[in-house]
């Protein structure tokens, strides 16, 4: 075994990954513990790390301090799985094109689709506005899907193309032999092997999705009833106060249905970024 | 089943050429094996016959038919791959019924074709199994089980017992040549490994180079190497070769002393050398015996298989040599050891590698 380390160098292991969980995780907790708070409590001086009026109030009250939060929340997971969906279908063809295909400008074309993620959506809003006002978009749920496909299908052909050349050439080659034509061969030989980077790729890209549309959706929709939940959060600030535990509870409840994704598909997940490394 | 020909086949990767004007005509049920070191371009060659490969130049005619052009499912061929490539995520079944997907075939009849197939290769309590759950050699009975169901005209193998341990890779060598047999199939079979081309083919390819250095029965290449190479290549342990000069030509023979100070006359023809040429002397170690004249050799280190002992040792200028002697051989390791060898049984090779013919060599069998 490779991975052999004296206590030491375990605590030390150990101590990292503790201090790097504290960083991302802490404000998860921070919200969780806003979000149970009662609003005057977050005011109060000194601070108070734990009261009895602590509830789940919030929870129930933001539903009608925002009345469309549902809608919102249905918005973000449907604008994300209709990004993921899309991009799917143009990824698996041209990333298996640019694992088995020789064509002119292959590395020039994979480095400019590289090239183009550097670039942020912030970066192209004002042209990109432009685009999706003469298409006629405009505040329609196309505004948000539109551009994250675009935007995530460079990562998702990196990513999947490298998962596709590890799939053995002979297997193409055994079905080329008995007659089999490409769409063939991807649909019965190279796509089923091909499930767990699947799946890693899809998550990639609904993640990103998730977490793109919030700029996509300020800019390029006016629409209350089509907003995903990161601009409806605005809501929560009104007039004269903002409800900054019913904003953190519904933010939290926003999570939700991604964690849930995330637990059922964490084997794959795990399976997938490892697959091809050992010999069958 | 069918004839193979190939016709002055030609291959170039980029400036580098693989194969030079390869012309091979394989009989009907011929079982043919490539063999070669690796990088002589046997692969290759066999790639091309299948149609995943493009000739640069030159023809494929199978059963009579220029092939050349065409997709591999429309010439006829089935191949059966070097890691056996089945496909993981399918049963046994469905590996073998792959092929016949394709063609959209009847269930009934491809059924039936799956069952005979199986009935063969003795796989028919495995049908329901994935790949992952056999064993190597079952795995490669399911590729040749996906080669059979399509009925081809000729079977190609590519190096399809690399993969398997020795004692897997005897059993298979014998199952392999009753499948011949069964099957009565044109069969092209790609290996490095002589004694798997020694034991299972009617004619041996041997490719040095991107060239045919020899096209022609195992006894043919073992006791008529045309090559040096053929010669070195061909039998186990390898062919001694001692380097000597030419003495002295006649018509029966030409007298040769080799390196380390013997002297022989053999019966080899003599018209394309004369006194003074380099040449080398080929000695099978397997012809030679312990005597009371001959060679001189230390013996460095000594194997004993039981059957043969194995003395590898070197003989006065430091040239290697190798003997095998039958039984319990009378020799120690780091003793000097004399060893008679018959005159017929000596090869002879100009400078350039060609051999000279031999006059009194055993007839062929074929």
């Amino acid at each position: 075994m490779m991975d052999r380390y004296t206590k030491l160098q375990m605590v030390g292991i150990y101590a990292a990954v503790i201090v790097f969980l504290i960083f991302i995780l802490l404000p998860f907790f921070e919200m969780f513990m806003a979000s149970l708070r009662p609003l005057e409590h977050l005011f109060r001086s000194p601070y108070q790390f734990w009261s009895d009026d602590f509830s789940f109030q919030a929870y129930s009250d933001m539903w009608e301090t925002v009345p469309l939060l549902g809608r919102y929340i249905f918005n973000s997971v449907f604008i994300a799985s209709a990004v993921t969906v899309l991009t799917m279908i143009f990824v698996v063809p041209a990333a298996y094109a640019y694992a088995r295909l020789e064509f002119p400008f292959k590395n020039g074309s994979l480095a400019i689709f590289l090239g183009v993620n550097m670039f942020t959506g912030a970066v192209l809003l004002i042209p990109l506005y432009r685009v999706l006002r003469s298409m006629g978009l405009l505040n329609t749920y196309w505004a948000m899907i539109v551009p994250g496909v675009a935007f995530l299908i460079p990562t998702g052909i990196w990513l999947l193309r490298s998962y596709l050349e590890k799939i053995p050439r002979e297997l193409e080659e055994a079905a080329f032999v008995d007659g089999a034509s490409r769409m063939y061969t991807l649909r019965r030989v190279v796509l089923p092997l091909a499930t767990p980077g699947l799946i890693v790729v899809g998550t990639a890209v609904f993640i990103g999705a998730y977490a793109q549309q919030f700029l996509f959706a300020i800019t390029f929709n006016q629409q209350r009833e089509l907003q995903p939940l990161p601009a409806g959060l605005f809501e929560f600030i009104g007039y004269q106060d903002v409800t900054w535990n019913q904003m953190m509870a519904a933010a939290l409840t926003g999570i939700l249905p991604v964690m849930v994704i995330f637990l059922f598909l964490q084997k794959y997940l795990v399976a997938g970024l490892t697959a091809g490394a050992v010999k069958e | 089943m069918a004839t193979l020909s190939l016709n002055a086949i030609t291959k170039s990767f980029g400036a580098a050429k693989v194969l030079h004007d390869i012309s091979l005509a394989i009989k009907d049920k011929e079982f043919v094996v490539f063999v070669g070191p690796s990088g002589c371009g046997k692969s290759t060659l066999l790639r091309i016959i299948a149609g995943l490969e493009e000739a640069t130049s030159g023809s494929v005619v199978i059963g009579g038919e220029d092939v050349s052009a065409a997709p591999p499912v429309e010439r006829g061929i089935s191949m059966v791959f070097q890691s056996y490539a089945l496909y993981p995520h399918l049963s046994v079944y469905e590996n073998i019924a792959f092929p016949l997907r394709v063609q959209k075939m009847g269930k009934a009849e491809m059924d039936a074709r799956i069952q005979r197939a199986a009935d063969i290769l003795q796989l028919k309590d495995k049908l329901q199994l994935k790949p992952g759950q056999l064993s190597g050699g079952q795995r490669q009975r399911v590729a040749i089980g996906r080669s059979i169901v399509r009925n081809p005209k000729v079977f190609l193998f590519d190096e399809p017992l690399s993969n398997l341990d020795a004692a897997l890779r005897g059993d298979m060598r014998v199952e392999l040549s009753q499948l011949h047999r069964n099957l009565d199939a044109t069969m092209v079979y790609v290996t490095h490994d002589q004694i798997e081309a020694m034991t299972m083919a009617d004619r041996i390819v041997v490719l040095n180079g991107g060239r045919v250095e020899q096209f022609g029965t195992p006894m043919e290449l073992y006791h008529h190497p045309k090559t040096k190479f053929v010669a070195s290549f061909i039998g186990q342990p390898n062919m001694n070769l001692i380097p000597g000069t030419v003495l002295g030509v006649d018509p029966t023979g030409v007298k040769i002393s080799m390196n380390g100070g013997h002297e022989m006359v053999l019966p080899v023809d003599s018209s394309t050398v004369s006194a003074g040429d380099k040449v080398e002397v080929g000695i099978r170690p397997e012809h030679v015996d312990i005597g009371t004249e001959g060679l001189e050799i230390s013996v460095n280190v000594l194997e004993r298989l039981g059957g043969v002992s194995i003395t590898y040792g070197t003989i006065g200028d430091g040239t290697r040599f190798c003997a095998s002697l039958p039984g319990d051989a009378a020799v120690k390791e780091g003793e000097p050891l004399t060893l008679s060898v018959a005159p017929e049984a000596c090869h002879v090779f100009d400078g350039s590698g060609d051999v000279l013919r031999r006059n009194s060599a055993p007839e062929i069998i074929d």
